[in-house]
């Protein structure tokens, strides 16, 4: 298993995108702070700049490549026969990705540290009581955590549609159509079908909703029907769903 | 010691590979040969634990199953295509798999790669990324090396020295599984033969077998031909004057050999005729098929 991570850590590490999505959500961070010129400042801190969608974007253009990559280039055959078995192969790949999920996370907190020191931002006091009776330097890391559960998801997804398609274009254009319209198709499922809606709010599409109710509990909890922690157990429950049903395409995948 | 008994292979519910058996010993080159859609790829990805099989599979006694690969690990392969990430360069491609450092200059070196080893794979030709997939293959002193038609896009040259490198290793113990469509190239390195059709061993021999069995006809020279050719015909030993030459079945040759010596003449030439791969192959073949029409 060690073997096969350092394999998937050396292929990771010598991709361009690896080290791109990082600036690029950056960019996008620091294009957020512009934009909002010092309103909201507190959400802005709590939210890593609204970082999430750029996390998700990266991660969905990074993990569609993760297994499109070795489909497409017939390195998959030489991964597994190397490995010991494909369970190492799959487990050794998710690993990766959700290391790689954790560090943009980190990553994004030390860059609203850093923003928040620079003049084009409002300062405020990391210990200033904000949401849920929590100070905003708490805010900002249960975000974190919240969204780093929300963003397994969708990889869980990701991992789910790769072993079922191999072209990479086809992969990301399919999740980037879930990460930015999943919550919306759901509301609407929901909103088409009040009749069921106790039912229909359990859909996976709805638990995207969680990071965003999170911090903006008023307005998305008419949106997903859902509590916080109902999300919450949602994403755990449907991640290791995706995970399941994607290794068990990946064993049963012609090779 | 690689031994394959009994192995059937199912795709898609589908029987490819149909009870097959194969034993390879160290330092052996074995050729696996046959028409497009025989099973040749299918049956290499089975011994990499590729598919779904039934029978037993074992490299030094230690078994392959689909979900354990643990007996592969002094195993390198080259399959349908070289297995090369474009954004790596051939070294970083080499070390992701390779356990030595040494190993792998080796590796560059045997095989000449010095000059695009440090440039990005995606740039190579089908010839550079070729010798890289079979530098993957032999990296970490393999016991055990598959290639699946390694001289695709290989130059003469380059050609002439994967050749060398195969019959290297081989010395040195390591068994190897090869398939091509160029069967004179394969002629010219393998020990045994395997002729695989519609999943199915048709042929197992080893070379120096093939060539004898094979060898039906002999051509004689003599200084006094139309003296010998009288003797033969006069003691109906089936014979045909092909100009300088007599050509003689081999059942008769000690016949012939005999009656010349007795005679006081004396052979200047005597040669086996000489049959490529291919048209041993197809002898062979055809005279199995009136066996069992025969039968």
């Amino acid at each position: 298993m060690i073997s096969d991570l350092n394999k998937e850590f050396y292929k990771l590490i010598h991709q361009k995108i690896t080290w791109i999505a990082p600036l690029f959500v950056l960019v996008l961070m620091i294009i957020m702070g512009i934009s909002m010129n010092g309103s909201e400042q507190k959400l802005l801190i709590m939210t890593s700049y609204d970082s999430s969608e750029w996390i998700l974007f990266a991660l969905v253009v990074v993990s569609s490549t993760i297994f499109t990559l070795e489909f497409q280039n017939n390195t998959i055959l030489t991964t597994l026969y190397k490995s010991d078995n494909k369970l190492q192969v799959y487990g050794s790949k998710l690993m990766i990705v959700l290391i790689y999920n954790i560090t943009l996370h980190i990553l994004a907190i030390i860059f609203t540290v850093l923003l928040q020191l620079t003049p084009l931002n409002v300062h405020l006091s990391w210990l200033m009581i904000n949401q849920y009776q929590q100070t905003l330097l708490s805010n900002l890391l249960v975000t974190t955590l919240i969204d780093i559960v929300s963003s397994t998801l969708i990889i869980s997804i990701i991992f789910f549609t790769s072993c079922i398609v191999n072209v990479n274009s086809i992969v990301i254009t399919l999740n980037l159509a879930i990460v930015f319209l999943g919550q919306s198709a759901s509301s609407s499922l929901m909103m088409a079908n009040l009749k069921y809606i106790d039912v229909i709010k359990w859909n996976p599409l709805n638990m995207i909703n969680l990071t965003k109710q999170y911090y903006n509990y008023g307005s998305y909890h008419f949106v997903s029907h859902l509590s916080n922690s109902q999300l919450l157990v949602g994403n755990i429950l449907y991640s290791l769903l995706f995970f399941a049903l994607g290794y068990v395409i990946f064993r049963k995948k012609k090779f | 010691m690689l031994s394959i008994k009994n192995v059937s292979t199912f795709i898609e519910g589908k029987k490819i590979i149909h009870d097959v058996s194969l034993h390879i010993k160290p330092g052996e080159i074995v050729g696996l040969i046959g028409p497009n859609g025989a099973g040749k790829t299918t049956f290499m990805k089975t011994i990499l634990g590729l598919t779904k099989f039934t029978g037993d599979i074992s490299i030094d006694e230690q078994s392959v199953t689909e979900n354990n690969h643990q007996a592969l690990r002094k195993v390198g392969a080259l399959i349908e295509h070289p297995a090369i990430y474009p954004f790596l360069t051939g070294r970083q491609n080499l070390l992701l798999y390779s356990e030595s450092n040494s190993d792998l200059e080796e590796i560059i070196s045997t095989l000449k790669m010095e000059k695009f080893i440090d440039k990005k794979s995606k740039d190579y030709s089908l010839g550079m990324k070729q010798k890289l997939g079979i530098g993957i293959a032999l990296l970490n002193n393999p016991e055990f090396v598959i290639l699946d038609e390694p001289m695709n896009g290989l130059d003469i040259e380059s050609t002439i020295m994967i050749r060398d490198v195969i019959r290297k290793y081989a010395e040195q113990g390591c068994m190897f599984l090869i398939s091509s469509h160029i069967l004179g190239e394969l002629q010219k390195v393998m020990t045994q033969v395997v002729l695989l059709r519609s999943g199915r061993i048709i042929l197992n021999r080893s070379m120096s077998s093939l060539n004898q069995d094979s060898s039906k006809k002999y051509f004689v020279q003599m200084d006094k031909i139309n003296l010998v050719e009288d003797l033969l015909n006069h003691n109906n030993i089936q014979n045909q004057r092909v100009g300088e030459y007599l050509e003689i079945d081999a059942q008769n040759i000690d016949l012939m050999q005999n009656l010349v010596f007795q005679n006081g003449l004396y052979l200047t030439r005597l040669e086996p005729e000489k049959l490529n791969l291919e048209e041993k192959i197809v002898r062979i073949l055809s005279d199995k098929e009136g066996s069992n029409n025969e039968e």
